[in-house]
């Protein structure tokens, strides 16, 4: 119920702000070499917006995610952030990547450093704010993730799916304007992916523009927007979650949500 | 005196000798495997960047050095460089030779201490926005110094017993110091199996210590 009204916020807000997209892909195509991974992929993203892919292995979502942040380099169309072409000359890669965080499947945090100091490595490095200032922020939002008892623990001495959070408040650290996850609970234990969804929900209800690649199906339900079903690099289907899930249209989809549910 | 064989009154009275010998060999050692290791993360570097200017340099450097005798560079570095206009005492040549030498060495072991290091953590950090310079140097040469460090170390053991050979251009140590001693009292047993001790007394600790370090990392992973 309480989801119920804060998503409704969330859209009212969405009218009020009434800009552009957030991100917006158009005809984009990407290789690797003779292997064609993403075929003309037209999506838009808005702001506030949970939007959830769904696929089989392979079909091209991590890619589709990478793209958006210049991880993958495409060879076709092109993808605005705010409206302008990420791979304009005046675009700064590194620049855009703050604007863009991204979580992994792995989690990736930097075992060398305790966690506060995976936190204010980019806002210290990259954004230059003083070293006090960072901590105070690093610490603000390892509280945000229920871990602000665990600053001075190296990422080892964590759980998977603590590991996972403090990779969420890592890259929440730059302010980004949008957050990917790339099926970031799929290597957790099943009983640590509970926390790691709750984190991302909040994330949500507080407004975040977010790309998740999942197989969170009662996380899709719930939080999503919308939903892309993506097969062998195209998108197949794209609904809203309910509608997705009860009554999907192409036989792929509908293979694909009988085998999962 | 000549042919008795280990003489232990002889080896105490050259020991002080033998021992300013090896300090300087340990001395000359450190300052190359410094420079060396210098030498070597930029050349390591270089050897896995993408791009031709970078690499084709770093690779040829590479492959001459660890192609050709130790022995022929330090000639080279001391006989040719005056050749060219640059006069070096004995000392600066032999510590300039063993650094470009294990400079080459160290590189392949930063090239493989680099590539050791998975993909996803190049990947989180450029993520965040750090560029290319400040992902290996907060986040991948860390990583990758602490892995490399037992061969580091093997490297350092290595030119420690190879310095001997700057004996060649007069650099009074170890070696050359017991082949004084041998020239005065025409004693070979002794200086040189004195001088063989000490260069044990030196390497089997160390390499000792390395491994004792592989050991707890072992654990700790
Ligand atoms: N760096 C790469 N080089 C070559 N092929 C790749 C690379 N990354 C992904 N692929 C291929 O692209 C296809 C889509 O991969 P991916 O986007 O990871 O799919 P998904 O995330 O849906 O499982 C797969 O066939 C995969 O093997
Ligand atoms: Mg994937």
């Amino acid at each position: 119920m309480i989801k119920k009204i804060s998503m409704k916020k969330k859209s009212e807000k969405n009218i009020i702000s009434n800009g552009g997209p957030v991100i917006k892909m158009v005809n984009v195509t990407k290789s690797f070499g003779e292997l064609v991974v993403l075929r003309n992929i037209n999506v838009e993203i808005k702001k506030g917006e949970v939007l959830v892919v769904l696929g089989p292995s392979g079909s091209g979502k991590s890619t589709l995610i990478r793209c958006i942040n210049r991880l993958e380099k495409i060879n076709e169309g092109k993808i605005l952030l705010d409206g302008k072409d990420i791979y304009s000359p005046d675009m700064d890669v590194h620049k855009l990547r703050t604007r863009v965080g991204m979580v992994f499947q792995q989690f990736n945090l930097f075992p060398h450093m305790k966690v506060i100091d995976n936190i204010m490595l980019s806002p210290i490095k990259v954004k230059n704010i003083p070293k006090d200032k960072a901590k105070e922020e690093a610490m603000e939002l390892l509280k945000k993730v229920g871990l602000e008892d665990k600053f001075n623990s190296f990422p080892h001495e964590l759980s998977g799916g603590q590991q996972q959070r403090v990779a969420i408040a890592r890259a929440l650290a730059m302010n980004p304007e949008v957050m990917l996850f790339d099926e970031v609970t799929s290597a957790l234990d099943p009983e640590l992916v509970k926390g790691v969804l709750e984190t991302m929900k909040e994330l949500a209800t507080m407004g975040m523009t977010m790309v998740v690649v999942t197989h969170e199906m009662g996380f899709a339900k719930e939080v999503a927007d919308r939903v892309i079903f993506m097969d062998e690099g195209i998108i197949i289907e794209e609904n809203e979650p309910k509608e997705l899930f009860e009554n999907p249209q192409n036989p792929r989809t509908q293979a694909f949500i009988s085998k999962i549910l | 005196m000549a042919g008795q064989g280990f003489q232990i009154d002889l080896f105490i009275k050259i020991l002080p000798e033998l021992l300013r010998g090896a300090a300087i060999t340990v001395q000359l050692t450190a300052f190359s495997v410094a420079i060396g290791t210098l030498i070597g993360l930029f050349a390591g570097m270089a050897r896995i960047s993408h791009y031709k200017i970078f690499n084709l340099p770093s690779a040829f450097y590479v492959e001459v050095i660890r192609g050709t005798p130790l022995l022929v560079q330090i000639m080279i570095v001391y006989y040719g460089l005056p050749a060219l206009g640059f006069n070096l005492d004995q000392y600066t040549s032999g510590i300039l030779a063993l650094s470009i030498n294990s400079g080459a060495y160290i590189a392949e072991i930063f090239k493989a201490g680099i590539k050791s290091i998975k993909k996803g953590q190049t990947e989180a950090s450029i993520s965040l926005g750090l560029n290319y310079m400040q992902t290996m140097r907060y986040v991948i040469l860390p990583q990758a110094t602490r892995n490399i460090l037992p061969a580091l170390g093997n490297e350092f053991i290595a030119l420690l017993k190879d310095s001997s050979l700057v004996s060649v251009i007069a650099i009074s140590e170890l070696l050359r110091r017991g082949m004084i001693v041998y020239s005065r009292t025409y004693d070979a047993w002794t200086p040189l199996l004195g001088v063989a001790l000490i260069y044990l007394c030196i390497t089997i600790p160390l390499s000792r210590a390395v491994q004792f370090i592989e050991k707890r990392w072992e654990i700790h992973d």
